[in-house]
């Protein structure tokens, strides 16, 4: 079984080598310091089990989770680690995901070890618990600051603020931040109930607009109007939408 | 004793009022013509008798029909119909009164003219006492009221010591549990690799939890104390951190002896790890300052921040509460201003990539207080 430990404390991933050691089938393939290094090992090494510590700096365990593409049907094992964390806890009961309380025992290792075999012989379930827990730590603090992006095997990290508008392409959305386009793979409406609504208006059936990078509102046509925003681009803005943007503005 | 009769000094002024006021019933009745003695004989222990009667018995009727609770009307109804009992009665003494002072005066002193009180005195003596238990009843519910808002004001702030009792136990007892599990994590892999290292720990956390459960709410301690407390709090982070977390303390000599409020520093510190350097990938440090000038004593703590998490989302992250156990700076700001007032404050922001809280407190030392 290929493993990965990710954690920023050097202690705590010697605590787990330790005990994995102890397993003669186990292979530790990479340990991983931070998360952006955790959605790269997990990318190019494809791990059957990723020890996955929640509290990290820049991107913490769910986050990582989400950028690695929670409940693929080829994806890793997850056994979440954590020292203290009540929303997580609560989460994982819920959602019967295989956790580890720091500091732990060989045993309770050991169990979550014989789960995480017993499931991948099941074979390729995708985790529909997972992503659950996943979206309900990306809404647990309030409306999104930043927009965060696998770009290959890289991370970026988007402010909100910084986003001019966000256009809908089939399964993906182009999120537009100061004249760089991003691909992500989320569908708009998912996106729309995370961002700030004071901050984010849905203006079109495929495209939401930071209200502030607005410069002005023009007519297009005879029912319809355009936004012209900040950096030049015009975005097209349905009858709906700019009753919303009335609304919002005042 | 009971209402204007609690205490000697209230006691004291309604008499002397009652006083004049029985003066100035004698003086209106020597201006009807009667005797200038014999009108004193007659009003000053009236007067004086019924000071005690509507003393007494307004303050019960009072006592019974609460202002703000009893309907309007019932209070009216209570006061005026006591009132009009007690006036009745106080006339009845009234003519006794005066028929005993003509049987004295007749015994004694045949040639001294007598008040005999005829029926439009009597009745201007009933108006009289209504309007006087009136006032009576008006000064009792003063009083009252007084009392009320008094015992209002101790409670409020018996209160609000046990509020800050109730924080110091919170700050205390509610050390940041991610802190407290991930120590003991980190002495489970030091148990193997470096059991010095592990024994080391131990003593450490023992040593910080001793030090912060010993504290009291009230008791100043010395910025050195402080300090040995962040000081400790900080080599355990360091194990956990390794590398990744600096540490630079400086305090001037002459400002270790002065006296803050305990666990005034411990959680800023906690926060400089925890959202400062916690989020940071690169090694960063935490710097604590502290001098005297004058007879201020000033504290800086600051420590570097990531330079990607920009400056607004930095100064709110750093500075919310995470309800994990994360101790605002707001609560710093405010215990300063109950300990110190105006002469306290605490200011943080953002400058040059780093996370910056100031505090500034009038600098006393143990001696200087005994002293002054």
């Amino acid at each position: 079984m290929r493993v990965i430990i990710v954690d920023d404390e050097h202690l705590a991933r010697a605590v787990l080598r330790e005990h994995l050691a102890a397993h003669a089938d186990v292979t530790i393939v990479a340990e991983c310091a931070n998360g952006f290094e955790a959605v790269k090992a997990i990318g190019e090494l494809a791990p059957d089990l990723v020890f996955l510590d929640i509290q990290m700096p820049k991107l913490d365990g769910f986050e990582v989770v989400e950028l690695a593409g929670a409940g693929k049907a080829h994806g890793p094992q997850y056994v979440f680690v954590t020292a203290y964390d009540r929303f997580a806890l609560r989460a994982f009961e819920v959602h019967a995901i295989d956790y580890l309380l720091k500091p732990f025992a060989r045993e309770r290792l050991d169990a979550a070890l014989a789960h995480a075999r017993a499931r991948l012989q099941v074979a390729d379930a995708p985790a529909d618990g997972l992503q659950a827990v996943v979206q309900a730590a990306a809404a647990r603090h309030g409306p999104l600051e930043r927009v965060l992006i696998r770009d290959g095997a890289r991370v970026q990290v988007v402010a909100s603020s910084s986003i001019d508008y966000i256009e809908a392409q089939d399964d993906y959305v182009a999120i537009c931040a100061g004249g760089k386009r991003w691909l992500k793979s989320q569908r708009l409406a998912e996106l729309e109930t995370l961002l700030d609504p004071q901050a984010f208006l849905r203006v079109h059936r495929s495209y939401i607009v930071n209200v502030g990078a607005i410069e002005r509102i023009e007519p297009a046509g005879k029912d319809s109007h355009c936004a012209l925003l900040r950096d030049g681009t015009r975005v097209p803005v349905s009858r709906s939408g700019y009753a919303r943007l009335r609304d919002l503005i005042g | 004793m009971v209402g204007v009769f609690a205490n000697w000094r209230t006691a004291r002024l309604y008499l002397l009022a009652w006083l004049m006021l029985g003066l100035l019933l004698a003086a209106m009745l020597a201006a009807g013509g009667a005797g200038l003695a014999a009108s004193l004989l007659f009003a000053l222990p009236l007067a004086l008798v019924y000071a005690y009667a509507t003393g007494y018995s307004a303050y019960y009727v009072c006592r019974a029909y609460p202002l703000g609770q009893a309907p309007a009307l019932a209070i009216g109804a209570g006061i005026g119909l006591s009132a009009l009992c007690v006036a009745a009665l106080w006339c009845a003494m009234g003519v006794a009164w005066s028929s005993l002072l003509a049987a004295l005066s007749l015994a004694l002193a045949p040639e001294t003219p007598m008040l005999a009180p005829a029926a439009p005195l009597l009745a201007s003596m009933f108006g009289l006492g209504v309007i006087l238990y009136g006032l009576s009843a008006a000064v009792n519910y003063l009083m009252l009221e007084s009392d009320r808002v008094r015992r209002l004001e101790t409670q409020e702030l018996e209160s609000r010591l046990m509020a800050r009792d109730a924080e110091l136990r919170m700050l205390r007892t509610q050390v940041d549990p991610h802190f407290l599990f991930n120590s003991l994590n980190s002495i489970s892999a030091l148990t193997a690799l470096d059991p010095p290292g592990a024994r080391a720990m131990t003593l450490q956390l023992a040593a910080f939890f001793r030090h912060s459960l010993g504290l009291q709410a009230g008791r100043k301690v010395t910025l050195d104390a402080e300090l040995a407390l962040v000081r400790n709090f900080l080599a355990i982070e360091q194990v956990r951190f390794g590398e990744r977390l600096r540490v630079e303390l400086d305090a001037t000599p002459d400002a270790l002896p002065c006296l803050l409020p305990p666990m005034l520093l411990q959680p800023l510190a906690e926060n400089a790890v925890k959202h400062g350097i916690g989020r940071m990938l690169e090694p960063g440090t935490v710097r604590i300052a502290a001098l005297r000038a004058g007879s201020m004593l000033r504290i800086v703590v600051e420590n570097d921040v990531d330079p990607a998490i920009g400056d607004n989302v930095g100064d709110n992250a750093q500075h919310d509460e995470d309800g994990a156990g994360g101790i605002g700076l707001d609560n710093v700001r405010r215990r300063l201003a109950a300990d110190y007032g105006h002469e306290a404050g605490a200011h943080w922001g953002r400058e040059d990539g780093r996370f910056r809280v100031a505090i500034v407190l009038p600098a006393q030392t143990e001696s200087e207080i005994r002293c002054g």
